[in-house]
């Protein structure tokens, strides 16, 4: 492809931050976009040249990497941000993605990648208007108490509403919480692996970013023809039907019903107050309105009004609170918690204090479990109770958690892997790759994807529903694997682009080499499968230097206890699976 | 049949940005927000609802009275023609329209809505409309039954019958 191809503005620039010097610069890296397209390829390459042997993750030359792709702010649904970075939470490798208004305002002001580098003296938050790039003191909103609040205040301080984005951190990525979040325009989050925390090592309150340029196809008519499509395809046709109706939360009844959803703390897999938590209930009693990520016609933000009585004279507070369905395994079930405005409250501190909340349901959870064990007492918890759907006790043990009075708070926001290696019951400390499971146990793909997963997430490879594949009609270990690699590669192209993976069904192969087509960019099927195994190579080769190596992954006997949707889980069978999985990608 | 553009239900708005973008596709040629005839705007944030700031098809147009080179014509139906040649970008029908409907281009020439019906196609919760009036501008009386019923249940509710082909997905 040579450059010339490139009509579309942009797909060139990266915007280098430094907060040390507080200076910026941009510089032309279309030869990263050429051969990686944007997103994640781009960002893992950025990655690679950035990262000096033995930086920490919150090393100041530690770097965040922003990366939107070459469909961003230009086709339906493609509205994600891919952030790069070292994760404080396991060493690791640190990739999420997050909606909102963010990747269209990338695009719209012309950086589709940004590199944020060093520490401030002071706390700062960086806004971008177009081609200005300030550093304002942010001093005044740092300990602020919550995430949402942040945003209130940078909306009247700063141009550009409708059009921007706004990021920000809340109490826990100033204070250290190895698993705090970036809150992304209220209702989305960069939230796992703790990204709130490098920025909040970087004295990095908030960034603010507003584009007003167009872009133009080099094939119009094409690409409007192609726009109409896609259009279609995601709002006439059934692909995208589950997002616009109820949400993820319909998975709450549908994995209660196939014995896969985390119960206390996984102990067991189905809950009996999973009607009362369902999204079926959440959409009919609080479901108060749907919003979407800039660009995106679903809607799939799905926003409850929890409408709180505070005195005997009628007086009330209504809180909107977004959920979703990880938040209600996290808070809910794991916790035994089966009172849906428990489960609001519940998310609400969470969002205020700016944590990743599948994190912080599964440390609690172990917690429970450690008190109830006597394995810690009062002593440690200074005084507090924790016992399954205690929400009073959990609301507190929240702020405690965040504040961290003492040695052991502190080390809850460390994360269960380190917690648990403090203070004993590592057997049912619920994390796979050092990363706190998300609401699964579906059986071998699930555990298998978890480990084995780039990021250990769930949105590497969906392991899950190659258990649900096994649940309707048997299929091999081997036949699992390759489905986990097939997935975890097409993922990396699709988070090239950058797609929500909600619409991963409608943006097939087929459908991204006709959608970069229509915009001047041709690609082939061979070529694009080529590129999401070299993303995964190279994604391998980062967490190598980070430290990551097989030999040192266990798997807690928890998840070998407790059946799964697909029955008991054999240890030797996962190892088995493993090792087939090493051998054929030559990890 | 004179048609204008209407905010049918504002309240359903989930702020894709679809309609903008289809505007500024359609009539720019450009993938953009800015030279959208339309505009769809937060006030506090994602956490309020969204605002829809549209051409109201006035029928003695303030922004063509206040346009010194008569490049603002009464359109049919309501509302105004731009003759792009004739506009200088002076500003003084941006100043005349208190809905904020009317912006400058890039080459200073007013963006103001034609009325042209693209927006409500890619409306996906029926927030748009076009509406039947009277040339002079007038809206036309035609409905005179009992208010439409948008219950779930409604035909005419959003996504009307969209899933009846659903197909089988990977994963529930």
């Amino acid at each position: 492809m040579t450059t010339e191809q490139y009509a579309i503005p942009g797909l060139t620039n990266v915007l280098y931050i430094d907060l040390t010097s507080q200076s910026y610069y941009i510089k032309d890296r279309r030869d990263l976009y050429e051969k990686y397209l944007g997103g994640i390829g781009v960002a893992t390459n950025l990655m690679l040249e950035e990262y000096k042997e033995g930086t920490g993750p919150l090393d100041p030359e530690m770097p965040v990497i922003l990366s939107t792709g070459p469909l961003s702010g230009i086709y339906p649904t493609c509205t994600k941000t891919v952030a790069l970075f070292r994760s404080p939470l396991n060493g690791e490798l640190g990739e999420s993605y997050a909606g909102g208004h963010l990747a269209m305002s990338m695009r719209y002001s012309g950086y589709e990648t940004i590199v944020i580098k060093g520490v401030s003296r002071y706390p700062v938050y960086v806004a971008i208007h177009d081609d200005k790039v300030t550093f304002r003191d942010a001093s005044s909103i740092w300990h602020l108490s919550s995430a949402i609040d942040v945003g209130k205040i940078l909306r009247e301080v700063e141009p550009g509403a409708g059009r921007r984005s706004i990021i920000r951190i809340g109490p826990a990525g100033e204070k250290g919480i190895t698993y705090a979040s970036v809150n992304v325009d209220t209702y989305r989050h960069f939230g796992r692996l703790g990204i709130g925390t490098v920025f909040g090592a970087k004295k990095l309150k908030a960034l603010l970013i507003s584009g007003n340029r167009e872009i133009k196809s080099p094939e119009h008519k094409a690409y409007r023809k192609t726009f109409s499509m896609l259009y279609d395809t995601i709002v006439k046709t059934g692909l995208t039907e589950k997002y616009h109706n109820l949400g993820t939360s319909e998975n709450i009844l549908v994995l209660n019903e196939l014995k896969g959803l985390p119960t206390r703390n996984l102990q067991a897999a189905s809950f009996e107050g999973a009607e009362k938590i369902s999204g079926e209930l959440f959409a009919e009693k609080y479901l108060l309105r749907r919003v979407s990520c800039a660009g995106c016609p679903i809607g799939c933000v799905h926003v409850a009004m929890l409408k709180r009585q505070f005195s005997k004279a009628h007086e009330y507070e209504a809180l909107n609170i977004s959920y979703d369905f990880e938040l209600i395994y996290a808070l809910g079930s794991n916790l035994g918690v089966a009172d849906p405005e428990a489960v609001l409250e519940l998310i609400d501190a969470c969002e205020k204090a700016g944590v990743d909340i599948i994190s912080m349901g599964v440390v609690l959870a172990w917690a429970t479990e450690m008190q109830q064990r006597e394995k810690i007492s009062t002593t440690e918890t200074m005084g507090l109770e924790l016992s399954w759907g205690n929400k009073a006790a959990y609301l507190r043990a929240i702020d405690l958690v965040v504040q961290a009075p003492n040695e052991f708070y502190s080390a809850l926001g460390k994360g269960v892997d380190y917690a648990s290696k403090k203070y004993g019951g590592e057997d049912f400390a619920i994390r796979l790759g050092g990363l706190e499971i998300p609401g699964y146990h579906t059986g071998l793909g699930n555990v298998l994807g978890l480990t084995v997963g780039a990021r250990h997430s769930h949105l590497d490879s969906a392991g899950y529903a190659a258990d649900q594949k096994i649940f309707n009609q048997p299929i091999s270990d081997e036949q699992i694997v390759d489905y986990i690699i097939d997935e975890e590669d097409r993922r990396n192209v699709l988070n090239c682009m950058v797609t929500c993976l909600f619409a991963r069904n409608v943006y097939t192969y087929e459908n991204i080499i006709l959608a970069l087509k229509s915009i001047g960019i041709e690609r082939t099927e061979e070529e694009l499968k080529e590129l999401g195994r070299d993303i995964f190579r190279k994604k391998y080769e980062l967490k190598k230097k980070f430290g990551f190596k097989f030999e040192n992954l266990s798997i807690p006997k928890r998840f070998f206890e407790t059946p799964s949707t697909t029955g008991k889980i054999d240890e030797e069978r996962v190892k088995r699976a493993i090792e087939i999985y090493r051998e054929k990608r030559g990890v | 049949m004179a048609k204008r553009l209407k905010v049918a239900n504002p309240a359903r708005c989930i702020g894709c940005y679809s309609c903008m973008m289809a505007c500024a596709r359609t009539w720019y040629d450009t993938i953009s927000l800015k030279n959208s005839r339309i505009d769809i705007q937060t006030k506090g944030g994602i956490e309020t609802p969204y605002v829809q700031i549209v051409c109201h098809a006035c029928i003695d147009p303030p922004c063509m009275r206040a346009c010194p080179l008569g490049a603002l014509t009464k359109r049919k139906g309501g509302g105004v023609n731009l003759n792009k040649e004739i506009c200088d970008g002076c500003g003084n029908c941006i100043e005349a329209c208190i809905m904020g409907a009317i912006h400058l281009d890039a080459e200073k020439k007013a963006v103001i809505c034609k009325h042209c019906g693209v927006c409500p196609k890619f409306c996906p919760h029926d927030v748009l409309e076009m509406i039947e009036v009277e040339d002079s501008g007038e809206i036309k009386v035609t409905d005179t039954g009992p208010v439409e019923d948008t219950s779930p249940t409604s035909p005419t509710a959003s996504h009307k019958e969209l899933y009846g082909e659903k197909q089988s997905e990977e994963e529930k």
